[in-house]
């Protein structure tokens, strides 16, 4: 009895939150099976059981091939692009130089808000007419006529990137910066001392330590990035066309405004599987390679 | 073992994402006094009520009821219109936690009528001083089902001062009067006109109820009895749609990224000689520049003499099937149908009253959509006159109109996706 008491005494700190976990997270979403095999129309409690139909469904459905196409294009330009800019982002505000604290909040400050509220800001910087900012600046600077940055497919998908770019970039160059901190200065003069560059400083010691932060930075970016709503919705709604729908658009429209709960459950436990899939290789995929660079 | 802590790991983060991303499109609960229905308090009754007005707008017509019925008081909570309202009536319904009193909206009604969550209101007095063109809306089988005491009328706004401008002398009388205006506007180097295309444009309710439904009355009824399709009768306004206003380039593709704000401000502004609107875009222009000088006109149509408005019945007021609070829910029905209980709305809501006996004061700019239009019956909105499947087929219509303007599709290819949607809907 002591050696199981012994063995599970951490443990029985889990419990409250599991139970919360189990009650919020694993049943509804055993729910939302459930509801998927249904003709649930989120009013009647009366449904009929339709089997694997809503699974079949999904497949046939233009706006979930859109919205997934455009949800990966979203997930995969937003990680690249952000990962790319936040590791030298960090890498300068980890220096010492003053003021440096300001820049460090300045860079952080786009977090802060809501991605709705940010989106509706951006919405009137990029205003498709003439009155808009961006094209009030290209016409002075440049005498171009208004770009449709909202309303053209190719520039629409764009610019929600650009506008997630500019929110996210500044709260994961605080996370490799919060990383760079707890490298211990002694390599840094080790090196020195060796007669390393800056650049092979960077390259044999900070890179390589920052692999632990990179794998948690692309997982939240990527995750982040296939559940988007809230950038994409304020900028364009969706348009033009299913061309700027995400999967939790659809998910939204398929459920609530058009009360077919029992395909938009299916689509959610779709979407929770592609999730699953995607986060499980990349994890697996940086780990790997984390123990390769240590 | 490793590999199970990291599926483990994995799984669990799947699974927040999922939980989180699908929680993104609820509706917050905004002013909220409480939550279930209110409880009977030791002093008195406690009504609640869901609006999608706010707490302010609704505050002169409670507090007028409550000066008279003095054991009443209000648990109030609101939601924004429209998705956000319809998303927590629903869930509540769902839950027997519905308010006493809630609203009916046209994009919800069939659902809660026919999920019987409203009590059947026929027979109240108050239902007499409803108009009978706001009925149907509210009612199933010939039984009304909620109250509404308002009406909106939409159709297009026009700057006076941007008119003479291009020498326009009158407000066009056709569709042909139209496109030739624009076209002036366009040569005098003026924007003519900015649509709403985020959403069903009034342009597309006006040209239906011209050139479909001023020819048979009952297109709408016919489509959901299966007797015609929407591809016999969106097809000619959708190509009127096309053929004057994008092969004109009077819309253009890049104006589907305005929003409605965006639009009335440029309006406001002078910066746009056209666009369509409601009540509800006054306020804003009022603000933005008082010296305006503006007026509201009908959506021109191609055949002569049959231009139309674009317009609704406000939404309903509904008793819940189930309240404990019958007698007093119903009593403020009653209230809000009284000559003092009309004043009130009005007053805090801006609503165009349009119950029987009781004229509505409204704004200069829009006296004669009021009189012409919403008095007269001739406005349409679809939503109203589709009798089912309305959110599904405003969302498809929308998206077709969109992709039209971008040129991915033609207009036949446009109305013919409305009974593709309207198959897909039925069979689900």
């Amino acid at each position: 009895m002591v050696k199981f008491m012994r063995q599970f005494q951490y443990q029985v700190f889990l419990i409250p939150i599991l139970f919360f976990y189990t009650l919020f997270t694993i049943y509804p979403l055993i729910k939302s099976f459930l509801l998927s095999l249904t003709n649930f129309n989120g009013y009647t409690k009366v449904y009929n059981f339709v089997g694997f139909k809503n699974y079949t469904k999904i497949f046939f459905d233009d706006a979930i091939v859109s919205g997934l196409s455009y949800t990966l294009f979203y997930a995969i330009a937003t990680t690249v692009i952000i990962t790319l800019l936040a590791i030298p982002l960090a890498l300068i505000l980890d220096q010492n130089f003053l003021s440096k604290n300001v820049y460090r909040a300045i860079f952080f400050f786009p977090s802060i808000p809501s991605g709705l509220l940010l989106a509706y800001i951006w919405g009137f910087i990029l205003a498709p007419i003439s009155s808009g900012v961006l094209n009030k600046v290209l016409k002075t600077l440049f005498h171009l006529g208004p770009q449709p940055w909202l309303s053209d497919p190719l520039l629409a998908k764009l610019s929600t990137v650009v506008v997630s770019v500019w929110a996210g970039t500044g709260w994961h160059a605080v996370l490799y910066l919060a990383f760079l901190q707890s490298i211990p200065k002694d390599y840094f003069e080790a090196a020195s001392i060796d007669g390393a560059s800056k650049w092979q400083q960077i390259r044999h010691i900070t890179l390589p330590l920052l692999a632990p932060a990179m794998t948690v930075s692309v997982m939240l970016l990527l995750t982040g990035g296939l559940k988007v709503f809230e950038i994409p919705f304020a900028l364009t709604k969706g348009g033009p066309g299913f061309e700027t729908y995400t999967i939790t658009q659809v998910i939204v429209l398929r459920g609530i405004s058009e009360t077919n709960y029992g395909l938009a459950s299916a689509m959610s436990i779709i979407f929770f599987l592609i999730v699953l899939v995607l986060t499980y290789f990349q994890v697996m995929w940086m780990q790997k390679r984390e123990d390769k660079i240590q | 073992m490793k590999k199970v802590s990291k599926l483990t790991m994995v799984g669990l983060v799947s699974l927040s994402v999922i939980a989180t991303g699908c929680s993104s499109g609820t509706s917050s609960d905004a002013n909220s006094n409480g939550g279930n229905a209110a409880k009977g308090s030791e002093k008195g009754v406690k009504l609640s009520l869901l609006s999608w007005n706010n707490e302010k707008e609704m505050k002169p017509v409670m507090d007028g009821f409550m000066a008279q019925n003095p054991n009443v008081s209000f648990d109030f909570q609101t939601a924004p219109p429209v998705k956000d309202y319809i998303a927590k009536l629903q869930t509540m319904l769902l839950s027997d936690s519905a308010t006493d009193l809630f609203i009916i909206a046209a994009e919800n009604r069939n659902e809660v009528i026919d999920g019987g969550y409203a009590l059947d209101l026929t027979n109240q007095p108050f239902v007499q001083t409803m108009l009978d063109g706001n009925k149907p809306m509210l009612s199933k089988n010939g039984k009304v089902y909620a109250f509404t005491q308002t009406g909106w009328v939409g159709g297009l706004f026009y700057n006076k001062a941007l008119f003479k401008k291009a020498g326009i002398e009158q407000e066009p009388q056709t569709w042909n009067e139209f496109i030739e205006a624009c076209k002036k506007l366009k040569a005098a180097g003026i924007i003519p006109f900015y649509d709403n295309m985020q959403d069903v444009t009034m342009m597309h309710d006006g040209l239906f109820a011209n050139l479909t439904l001023s020819g048979d009355p009952n297109f709408d009824e016919k489509i959901f009895k299966g007797e015609k399709t929407f591809e016999q009768g969106w097809t000619e306004p959708l190509k009127a749609f096309k053929t004057g206003l994008l092969d004109n380039k009077i819309l253009t593709a890049d104006m589907i990224g305005l929003t409605g704000d965006q639009i009335v401000n440029e309006f406001a502004l002078g910066n746009v000689a056209m666009f369509t609107g409601g009540p509800w875009s006054i306020n804003t222009i009022q603000q933005a520049n008082p010296n305006l000088a503006y007026s509201m006109m009908a959506i021109p149509g191609p055949k002569p003499g049959g231009n139309y408005y674009a317009g609704a019945p406000g939404v309903g007021f509904a008793v819940n099937s189930k309240t404990k609070r019958k007698d007093e829910a119903l009593k403020f029905i009653e209230y809000l149908a009284s000559p003092e209980g009309l004043k009130k709305f009005e007053e805090g809501t801006g609503a165009i009253i349009t119950a029987k006996g009781y004229e509505s004061k409204v704004h200069p700019s829009i006296e004669k959509a009021y009189k012409e239009g919403l008095l007269q019956g001739k406005f349409y909105l679809p939503m109203v006159s589709w009798s089912r499947n309305q959110e599904a087929l405003r969302n498809q219509l929308t998206i077709s109109t969109q992709d039209m303007v971008v040129g991915k599709i033609t207009p036949e290819d446009a109305a013919k996706s409305l009974d593709k949607k309207m198959k897909e809907m039925d069979k689900k």
